[in-house]
């Protein structure tokens, strides 16, 4: 059967912008969308760029639009694409500047990793680097002893540790829309990685504090895409509500983000109710509020006034009995 | 020009201990890498990497296995150095953070692999490549080294029979770079894309081996190239022999177990060269379904499938359609792994001084004429870092050399002309041309008058580059030009491997000819060296196999 392949084009030395081109080519059971792609480079024009590796999931080279979802397109099957869509559309991944047609320039992201230390901090005393001891005949080697427990969140087929850095994620991400300068799901998730590692040693809490700053985990949106969107299985955003459940429960509550949660938390301890004024208050403060002040006499000017005193809820004892069970789970 | 004082040039496994070993030293080592070194093909290793550690097992049992396996073409100086370095080599990994599955007492998990007498096989699910490329790589991270991605290495510049550097095209766009350095490492990897039906990334080409023979460094043992018994009938894609590790069975058409014929010990865990001629005996035979045999995995029940083998299951969902918890995955030998490859010492040094390799695009020789499962990535982080501590020494007494810079003007004007080309032939199309020769002539069983064949068809193909046309003429990310270049490395390779094959008139591993089906061990019994002479001829030398321990015996299992 034949199809079209319709392939963003953008090459910064003659185009001014980026526009699109059809190739027509014969599919083959089991055809992938980049074998379309290397069938049209190698057959039709040799011009189509794109990155491209292992070609079976592993590598995350050829993370790509694939008629607008980001996916990897080795992965991706032509024959449901275009039962679904009748024509196979490429275009670059979202979220990062294009050098050219369907490749983008990464150079931010992968800045985003080295950003949080992506390795183990300090050392566990047993592991302490004591040399390195070859075998002599007849001798054996002592390991040191980690039970399964202890890496029982790395070592699931849909942990952290399987990301490939294919930018999937990164590219359908909510919040590096809204803030370029934002972590990302990976990054983050990778900042999970080692912060749950039986051998991490960060005895002051480093990578959970610098996490915390602006454009860390707090700047997450939740809109679920980063794990909608893995094409291994894994699910930044669960990674990164954990982080957040670690650094409340460390006490690292100086970014609004967490304080925006502890305030909620207690606003609905004392009264059942959510008191919206008290929170913005206690996430940003005055000068945040002042900094706000734009939007928050535009809003009360349409009516949207949240209510100066609040009244108890009817069942507040089901609210005390709710906290005293989260409060015991805590400890 | 850049300088540096080390210059690693490929940034999968054995690239990247290297530079972890330098760079924890203080040492001003780069990487150069044509790829974001994540996207490195060590990643897609599966099934395991080796040392006993047990208590019952030895690295004396782990020596002799590899031994065997080599069928006595590994150099046992050097494989006693691998089995006995294994253990504190996997050690070391989980101090810098590489993650293990663990057994019930607390130490490392190890399944069982091929040609292997104990399970030692120590793994991370079934994508322990993955887990050790990217924990490697966030070291190199950890001591800020610097990369430079996306750099296609052209050639190694010598100065008076010493290394001094490299000349690397920058892809992103399109200039070319002199770097020089008191030393250079190739860590480039394998050619798989020699093969159609191949489990390499696209990538595999086969570069450092040919820029090496090109610079007057002998490739050695080129006619071993491993065919892993199971690769997916469509795609060629990768199943992990810790699936055959962890109880998996070959069928045939009949549904027979048939490894109890060729190998009625080891069954289905016999050596790669075992199980994949046992194979493709049975699919010539008639007893294949279209082409194929089947691995069933069925009996291992869903919930080990899930815990051991969830990216096998998803590759056989998602490229051959098949789920492995209800059907068995039609599977076939696919080329895999170069045992040959740029000939070093077990301290990674070549003919050249200062210029260095590991990994598979070294040969040192561990592997012989056939690699076991699990042994690859031993043989990366051993000899990858064994290369950087003799790295470290040299550049204590390393004298200054001069770096030619006319080598960049040079490999600049070869591209400038390549891409000028505007014949009618497509470099694309001629590449599966090799591939498909290759496989069909030059594969898991061999005989002389089809390789000639196969010889004369790489030599018109080799006519036909003269035709070729560039379509590409910009210089941001032109990868059109790339795959050219890639192409003629691979040429390369191919003319190796073909004469190489040829002239070794006996079978040993898995260099199997049908007319001299049996080992010779008075004849061949030797490395061969192949290197070029003035005008690009390849011209074969012998070596002497070291054999310290362990003579020479029948190979059965």
């Amino acid at each position: 059967m034949e199809f079209k392949v319709r392939a963003c084009r953008f090459n910064p030395e003659v185009d001014k912008k980026p526009y699109y081109k059809e190739y027509t080519i014969e599919d083959y059971p089991g055809m992938t969308v980049l074998n379309a792609l290397i069938k049209v480079k190698s057959e039709l024009d040799g011009t189509l760029s794109f990155r491209r590796s292992c070609r079976s999931a592993i590598c995350g080279s050829c993370a790509m639009k694939i008629n607008g979802i980001s996916k990897l397109a080795c992965k991706t099957q032509v024959g449901p694409e275009i039962e679904k869509f009748g024509i196979i559309n490429v275009g670059p991944l979202a979220n990062m500047p294009v050098i050219r047609d369907l490749i983008v320039d990464q150079e931010s992201f992968f800045d985003k990793i080295k950003e949080i230390k992506p390795y183990l901090l300090g050392q566990r005393e047993d592991e302490a680097y004591n040399g390195f001891h070859v075998l002599k005949e007849g001798e054996k080697i002592s390991q040191p002893v980690y039970y399964k427990s202890e890496f029982q969140n790395l070592t699931g087929n849909n942990d952290t540790p399987n990301c490939i850095l294919c930018e999937c994620c990164y590219s359908e991400c909510g919040g590096v829309v809204g803030n370029p300068g934002y972590l990302g799901p990976a990054a983050l998730a990778k900042l999970y990685r080692y912060s749950e590692d039986p051998r991490d040693n960060d005895k002051n809490g480093s990578r959970l504090v610098n996490g915390s700053k602006a454009d860390g985990m707090w700047d997450c949106v939740h809109c679920q895409a980063c794990e909608e969107f893995c094409p291994k299985g894994v699910s930044p955003v669960k990674s990164i509500v954990k982080l957040h459940e670690r650094t409340i429960k460390n006490s690292i509550t100086f970014s609004a983000g967490s304080k925006h949660v502890v305030s909620i938390a207690k606003s609905i301890r004392k009264t059942g109710r959510l008191d919206e004024i008290k929170v913005a208050f206690d996430s940003v403060g005055i000068s945040g509020l002042i900094n706000n002040l734009p939007m928050i006499l535009g809003a009360g000017l349409k009516g949207k006034i949240p209510p100066l005193r609040l009244k108890l809820i009817k069942d507040m004892e089901d609210i005390r009995l709710a906290y005293k069970e989260l409060d015991l789970e805590g400890k | 020009m850049l300088k540096h004082d080390v210059v690693i040039v490929g940034a999968g496994l054995a690239g990247l201990r290297a530079c972890v070993e330098l760079r924890r030293k203080g040492i001003d080592a780069i990487i150069v890498s044509k790829v974001y070194p994540t996207r490195s093909h060590s990643g897609a290793a599966q099934g395991g990497v080796n040392a006993a550690f047990d208590e019952n097992d030895s690295w004396e049992s782990h020596f002799f296995d590899t031994v065997k396996g080599s069928d006595y073409l590994g150099d046992q100086d050097a494989i006693e150095i691998l089995t006995s370095e294994a253990p504190a080599n996997i050690i070391d990994l989980q101090r810098m953070g590489v993650v293990f599955n663990r057994n019930d007492r607390g130490g490392i998990a190890q399944r069982p692999f091929g040609g292997q007498s104990f399970p030692r096989s120590c793994y991370y699910a079934d994508a322990v490549g993955h887990m050790m490329l990217h924990g490697l790589f966030d070291n190199v991270l950890k001591y800020k080294t610097k990369i430079l991605y996306e750099y296609f290495v052209t050639s190694l510049v010598t100065d008076n029979g010493k290394v001094s550097g490299v000349v690397a095209y920058d892809i992103k766009n399109g200039k070319f770079e002199g770097i020089a350095a008191k030393a250079v490492l190739f860590a480039t990897g394998g050619y798989g894309q020699v093969y159609s039906s191949n489990t390499n990334a696209l990538i595999n080409t086969g570069d450092g081996m040919a820029i090496s023979i090109k610079a007057g460094v002998p490739l050695m043992d080129m006619e071993f190239v491993q065919f892993h018994p199971t690769t997916l009938k469509s795609t060629g894609i990768l199943v992990t022999e810790g699936a055959r590790g962890e109880g998996a069975y070959l069928l045939n058409s009949l549904g027979v177990r048939f490894m109890s014929k060729y190998a009625s010990k080891a069954m289905e865990l016999a050596p790669r060269d075992v199980v994949a001629r046992a194979e493709q005996t049975e699919i010539n035979e008639g007893r294949g379904i279209d082409g194929a045999i089947l691995l069933d995995v069925r009996h291992l029940g869903k919930e080990k499938i899930m815990e051991r083998l969830p990216q096998i299951m998803q590759l056989s969902i998602d490229f051959e359609g098949v789920n492995p918890i209800y059907e068995p995955i039609p599977i076939r030998p696919g080329a895999h792994y170069s045992m040959g490859g740029i000939k070093t010492d077990y301290n990674g040094r070549t003919a050249i001084e200062g210029y260095y390799s590991a990994g598979e695009s070294a040969c040192v020789s561990v592997h012989g004429a056939n690699r076991l499962g699990g042994n690859s990535l031993l043989d990366t982080v051993v000899f990858g870092r064994r290369a950087g501590i003799d790295i470290t020494e040299y550049l204590k007494t390393a004298s200054e050399t001069k770096f030619d810079e006319s080598m960049v003007k040079r490999d600049e004007e070869v591209f400038e002309k390549l891409k000028k080309s505007t014949g009618k032939e497509r470099h694309g199309l001629l590449k599966s041309e090799l591939q498909e020769e290759m496989r069909a002539n030059v594969g898991v069983f061999r005989e002389e008058n089809v390789m000639k064949k196969a010889l004369d068809k790489i030599i018109e193909l080799r006519e036909r580059t003269k035709n070729i046309s560039i379509d590409d003429k910009s210089k941001t990310f032109n990868t059109d030009i790339v795959e050219a270049f890639e192409f003629n490395n691979m040429l390369i390779i191919a003319e190796v491997i073909a004469r190489g094959a040829i002239l070794r008139k006996e079978s040993r591993g898995a260099h199997y000819r049908t007319d001299f089906p049996e080992r010779d061990d008075g004849n061949w019994l030797k490395h061969t060296l192949a290197t070029l002479d003035g005008k690009e001829n390849i011209k074969f030398d012998f070596s002497e196999v070291v054999i310290t321990k362990f003579k020479p015996q029948p190979r059965t299992y």
